[in-house]
């Protein structure tokens, strides 16, 4: 089994996060933000992951070669709470204002 | 008998009481009370019931002479402390002593024949429920001033006895000179009762300083005990400077109450308030407080030599300085009103000389008299409406009740015997006179108060015969006069008994407990000093008022109008009269000046430097919240924006600016 370099593994995370955090900033449309927030999610899972089988932590006393993956698990469980949520919301606000464009919906302004 | 009146000096505390319940119902309810004059009757009674129980207490205490009864009530209490090592406390109670009873007669029985005034003369004013629950509170103050068994009460009650005169002068507001008035003699006895204040507790602080007596006189509240004499009169003796300086600020403050030069300004413009007012407040009690003061003070705490020197001068002074004002004043109760700054200038001097007991019993005198004078005038006023005495004359067919009692406060006052006047005047000057040979600096104060026996009978029978004598009314628009109303008669016949009785009581042997203070202080002049009084100066004194009398016949009688030769050098002189030695225009470019600079620079500092710098904050914050607003857009992704900021920023810190500073700091 080949591994991946830590490097590069930073490098596929970090692309994700920078895609994510775009993605959240310039979309005004409600679905594709909360997709942008999966693919944030998602690279902090990979990232649990990969260091999970990491030899440093296998080997520590304060580790568990398992918690990185089930803190994995508990993220997927997270996001899907929480898109379940986002698309409560959108909905709602399809219903009340007739659009999912976040850019509208500033009531919470003071 | 005597048992049964000591036994009232346990109740003393009702006499202010019942005014104040008086004031409470009057204050509360007068505008109700419609058939009660709006509370004038209650006003009356009260003050009747008062009077009352002083009388019986003034009984008790002649009967049983030598006597002080002293009841305190502890309001305040403070433990045993590094400054106060026997404890502090402040207590209200009464004393009754000989002089405190003295005054419970004077205060309530003026007090109540001026409120019985009241009645008719005020009838047709508005605001009639204020005036008799203000003039109740007044009497509250006034007795409780008399009664007071401690110093800082004594204080208190000095203070609010000023309130009162203050509302009172004040009770025309609507006119500006009312209102300008008030507020005059209310800062400038401010100014005296400052220094007052400041006077106590120099003297505490000199007494607290010379050993255990003074820190025992704190924690027993400052008490007048006739038991602390020995300490409180001076144990201490010495002229020193605290001790002088002290008496000095006492004096301040009696000279604000008691109108003394030069802080006299105000009593003459106070005259703006209702004639009743001038009687009661303005002549009969709350001006007698600063001479009451003076009394006290050298029988309780003592006054250096210096002081004495210094109070002499000003009574002195102010004795000749007030009659030549009166001399020229066109106004009935402004002449009167000099007059009595005069009169006090009498006392003054006598407390000053070392005879306080002879100063109170011409205040005793002279409360009466003057009150008299005061009311004879008000009856005039009601009468025809006008107090100049150039629009008056031959009021005497008209108002004969109003002239005799007048003629019969004039008399009282110019020192004519049998009548009050004579007895305690004479013995004020027989007794600085006895004196004059150990302190011959004592000479020209007493010439003064000579010369000024000569102006008082001449300016008040010039008032006599501008008002009354003659055939006419100099002024033919004036309504016919007609006499006022019971209510107004009787206390002019009742005041004009004592003006002629009232110096001969001292000849009743029990009246003169009342001029014995007990614990063995007799070195304070008891009247009548005739076993000294040499019948020279008597005669000397009653000349000198009858040649006034006469002086004014001359010149004003039968309603002759004199006036002074064109160009003459008395014009000048007059001139400086009239426009009463330029004090009031001096004081008023002094306020205008430099106090009014003060004030503005105060306010300078006030407005920009003290509020420039709260706003100046409010403003910055307020500035800084506008712009800091503009970032609650209410859109999603902005928030989300400054969340990865922020982010951004605490990565910025923890790797870039941490480590820099670590670096350069050079911690671990």
């Amino acid at each position: 089994m080949t591994t991946l370099p830590v490097g590069d593994l930073v490098a596929l995370a970090s692309g994700l996060v920078a895609i994510s955090i775009f993605g959240i900033l310039t979309r005004r449309n409600f679905i594709l933000l909360l997709i942008a927030l999966e693919i944030g999610m998602n690279a902090a899972i990979l990232t649990f992951v990969y260091f999970a089988a990491f030899p440093q932590c296998v080997t520590a006393a304060t580790c568990h070669p398992l918690t990185g993956q089930a803190i994995a698990v508990v993220v997927i469980g997270l996001a899907a709470t929480e898109v379940a949520v986002g698309l409560a919301i959108v909905l709602a606000l399809h219903r009340i204002r007739g659009t999912t464009n976040v850019a509208e919906a500033t009531t919470l302004q003071l | 008998m005597s048992g049964i009146l000591a036994s009232l000096f346990g109740w003393a505390f009702l006499v202010p009481l019942l005014p104040a319940l008086a004031f409470i119902v009057i204050g509360l309810f007068g505008d109700r009370l419609r058939r009660l004059e709006h509370g004038g009757w209650i006003a009356v009674g009260a003050a009747f019931v008062s009077m009352v129980l002083a009388v019986l207490i003034a009984l008790g205490e002649m009967a049983s002479p030598d006597t002080y009864t002293s009841l305190s009530y502890t309001w305040l209490s403070l433990p045993a402390n590094p400054t106060f090592p026997y404890g502090f406390s402040l207590v209200i109670g009464t004393l009754v002593d000989p002089l405190s009873s003295l005054m419970l007669i004077v205060v309530t029985v003026v007090g109540f024949l001026v409120l019985l005034y009241s009645i008719g003369y005020m009838h047709h004013e508005h605001g009639l429920s204020r005036y008799y629950a203000e003039l109740s509170l007044f009497l509250t103050a006034m007795i409780g001033l008399v009664l007071s068994n401690n110093l800082l009460e004594f204080f208190l009650f000095w203070e609010l006895v000023g309130v009162c005169s203050y509302f009172l002068i004040g009770f025309f507001y609507e006119k500006p000179s009312a209102a300008s008035a008030a507020k005059e003699a209310f800062l400038i006895t401010r100014i005296g009762d400052i220094l007052f204040l400041l006077g106590i507790f120099i003297f505490f602080y000199v007494y607290a300083s010379d050993g255990p007596a003074g820190l025992h006189w704190a924690s027993s509240g400052f008490l007048f005990a006739y038991g602390n004499l020995p300490f409180l009169a001076g144990s201490l003796g010495a002229n020193t400077p605290l001790l002088t300086i002290a008496g000095l600020c006492i004096l301040a403050g009696a000279a604000g109450k008691s109108a003394q030069f030069p802080l006299h300004v105000w009593l003459p413009d106070a005259m703006e308030g209702p004639t009743t007012v001038s009687a009661l407040i303005h002549a009969a009690t709350m001006v007698a407080a600063g001479v009451y003061l003076l009394a006290m003070t050298s029988i309780f705490l003592g006054f250096t030599p210096t002081d004495q020197f210094a109070i002499v001068a000003i009574g002195g002074f102010t004795t000749l300085f007030a009659a030549t004002m009166a001399v020229v004043n066109t106004d009935i109760k402004r002449v009167i009103a000099y007059s009595t700054i005069s009169q006090l200038g009498y006392m003054v001097l006598a407390v000053g000389a070392g005879f306080a007991m002879v100063g109170l019993y011409h205040l005793f005198t002279h409360a009466f008299f003057k009150a008299l004078l005061f009311l004879a005038a008000g009856s005039v006023i009601h009468a025809i409406g006008t107090q100049d005495l150039f629009k008056m004359g031959g009021l005497k067919r008209h108002l004969r009740v109003t002239g005799a009692a007048f003629a019969i406060g004039g008399l009282a006052l110019a020192g004519i015997p049998p009548f009050a006047g004579f007895w305690s005047k004479d013995d004020i000057l027989s007794s600085v006179y006895s004196v004059t040979g150990s302190h011959p600096e004592y000479w020209p104060f007493l010439l003064m108060a000579m010369a000024a026996v000569f102006l008082t009978g001449y300016y008040i029978f010039r008032v006599w015969f501008l008002t009354f004598s003659g055939d006419r009314i100099r002024d033919p628009t004036l309504p016919t006069p007609h006499e006022g109303p019971w209510v107004m008669q009787v206390p002019l016949i009742v005041l004009s008994g004592f003006a002629v009785g009232a110096g001969l009581l001292i000849f009743i042997p029990g009246f003169a407990n009342l001029f014995l203070l007990p614990g063995g202080v007799t070195a304070l002049g008891i009247p009548p000093t005739y076993g000294t009084t040499d019948i020279l100066l008597s005669v000397l004194g009653v000349g000198l008022g009858g040649a006034g009398i006469l002086t004014a016949w001359l010149l004003w009688g039968n309603g002759r109008v004199f006036q002074l030769p064109e160009g003459s050098v008395w014009s000048s002189a007059r001139k400086v009269l009239v426009n009463r030695y330029y004090f009031k225009v001096a004081y008023d470019a002094v306020g205008a000046k430099a106090v009014y600079s003060v004030a503005r620079a105060a306010d300078f500092v006030d407005q920009f430097v003290m509020d420039g710098t709260v706003r100046g904050i409010e403003q910055l914050f307020s500035r800084i919240s506008e712009r800091m607003r503009r970032i609650q857009s209410g859109v999603v992704s902005d928030y989300a924006a400054y969340v990865v900021g922020g982010l951004l920023a605490v990565f910025v810190l923890l790797l870039l600016v941490g480590p820099y500073l670590v670096n350069r700091v050079g911690g671990g």
